[in-house]
């Protein structure tokens, strides 16, 4: 199966072309004066805020709590969005500035930051084989466990990017740090959740 | 294997796969990937991963009720600032399609098996009415006949539309089980195709997602209205067996 390169290549997400489609309607909304209303855009987004804040706050009343908190920040300052701005990535940085000043957020805040301390990653730079890997990832309960395991903030980066679908650069606003950070983090949360997929390869083989 | 070209740095292959890079970009590394087959791997491997990651992120959905009063949230404001009924109700109608979205996607990776389980049943009921080994207990092609006959006998209540598509005919129908819940099965043929039509209440027990919607050559499509699920189970052509739902989704609103 993996001999067949060609294939292999096809398998491939042609580059952003999920990100494109949503991208496309926002525009297409926002081109519009004065269709593209606060409701229009964000009700279609409360299921991805409500996730995305389960997953900051690993509650779900709490995650409701900061929904309605961000709707009602957001509306305030709805004439300081921008039509050509990403409104996902707005409303996403919102929700996650109410997290950051929750009380959840407080405590998660104390995190320690890994671009800061190089050293506490040494131990992670041992690369697992893909093909062990592969073997694994059909395997959702490993995946789910992993991603549960995954550190927060690595977490984070990889739900925007692989979930949300935003781009490094809305996802640089998001979390409001320069892209290059992005791209690092987002190689470090794959390559921390590889290393958490790895034990359990061994209790397969 | 032995490839004297550079490897792929993970900065690089993450930004390939996130579609982050340029075209031109894009296609010098499929060109390495089809010579390289470490590096062919390795992104096969990485966009796995990341579709695992957003299946497995998807788990914790938010609950309909839950959905409602966060866009309820959203409502009020529409009035008072464009106090145009219009937008309000497409604002309702677009809450109403997030909620079928969700209530669909809630239950969609959790049962997925149990939605299997579910389309095997339908197939297996659907097989059995074929080989017409056991003849249904109203064998009708009179609505006024059939639909009394259930009367009584369900907990739930239906319509039968006034006239059905094209080629359509109503056979008979029969009392069942599907997942646990009493059914009603209608019995139709369309170009002399068997359909079985059943008729579930809705509310109570969580809804199953129908996954897949063809099985074993069978399409399985099904419809909510406000209080019924109707699945529709044949090997006819998958749009005749969708104007078949629609027509009794059309019949069950008072309209």
């Amino acid at each position: 199966m993996f001999r067949t390169q060609g294939h292999l290549v096809d398998l491939v997400p042609p580059p952003g072309f999920r990100i494109r489609t949503y991208s496309e309607a926002l525009r297409t909304m926002s081109s519009a004066p004065g269709t593209a209303s606060f409701e229009q855009l964000a009700l279609p987004l409360l299921p991805s805020l409500y996730s995305h804040a389960f997953w900051l706050s690993r509650d779900h009343a709490e995650a409701e709590d900061l929904v309605q908190e961000t709707v009602s920040k957001s509306l305030r300052a709805f004439d300081s969005f921008q039509a050509d701005t990403n409104f996902k990535a707005w409303i996403f940085r919102i929700l996650r500035n109410t997290f950051l000043t929750s009380r959840t957020g407080i405590a998660a805040a104390r995190t320690v930051f890994l671009e800061d301390h190089p050293d506490l990653l040494s131990t992670a730079d041992a690369s697992p084989t893909p093909e062990d890997i592969l073997i694994r990832l059909d395997n959702q309960a490993a995946v789910n466990q992993a991603l549960d395991q995954l550190q927060p903030l690595l977490r984070e980066v990889l739900l925007l990017c692989d979930v949300e679908e935003l781009k490094y650069k809305d996802i640089a606003l998001v979390l409001d740090i320069p892209i290059g950070t992005v791209m690092s983090r987002i190689s470090r949360a794959r390559r921390a959740l590889y290393q958490l997929l790895q034990p359990q390869i061994g209790e397969s083989l | 294997m032995t490839q004297p070209t550079r490897h792929l740095d993970p900065d690089m292959l993450n930004a390939f796969i996130d579609g982050e890079l340029s075209s031109s970009e894009s296609h010098e590394i499929q060109q390495h990937l089809a010579d390289c087959h470490p590096c062919a791997l390795h992104v096969l491997s990485a966009t796995q991963l990341k579709a695992a990651t957003a299946r497995s992120a998807q788990r914790f959905a938010v609950t309909p009720d839950a959905l409602a009063r966060l866009a309820a949230q959203l409502r009020p404001q529409e009035l008072k600032k464009t106090a145009r009924i219009y937008s309000f109700r497409s604002i309702t109608w677009a809450a109403v399609a997030v909620s079928l979205v969700l209530a669909v996607s809630l239950i969609g990776l959790r049962q997925t098996r149990q939605a299997n389980a579910l389309s095997a049943e339908l197939l297996d009921q659907h097989l059995a009415a074929l080989s017409g080994g056991a003849s249904p207990e109203v064998l009708s092609t009179d609505r006024h006949t059939v639909k009394p006959w259930f009367q009584g006998k369900l907990p739930f209540s239906f319509n039968l539309p006034d006239v059905l598509p094209a080629d359509t005919t109503l056979k008979g129908g029969d009392l069942t089980y599907l997942n646990g819940q009493p059914a009603a099965l209608l019995l139709f043929t369309i170009h002399k195709h068997k359909v079985s039509v059943f008729l579930t209440q809705r509310s109570g027990t969580a809804l199953v997602t129908l996954w897949p919607r063809i099985r074993s050559g069978f399409a399985i499509h099904d419809a909510m209205t406000h209080d019924l699920r109707i699945v529709a189970v044949s090997d006819v052509n998958p749009p005749d067996l969708d104007l078949l739902l629609a027509a009794l989704v059309q019949a069950q609103s008072p309209h």
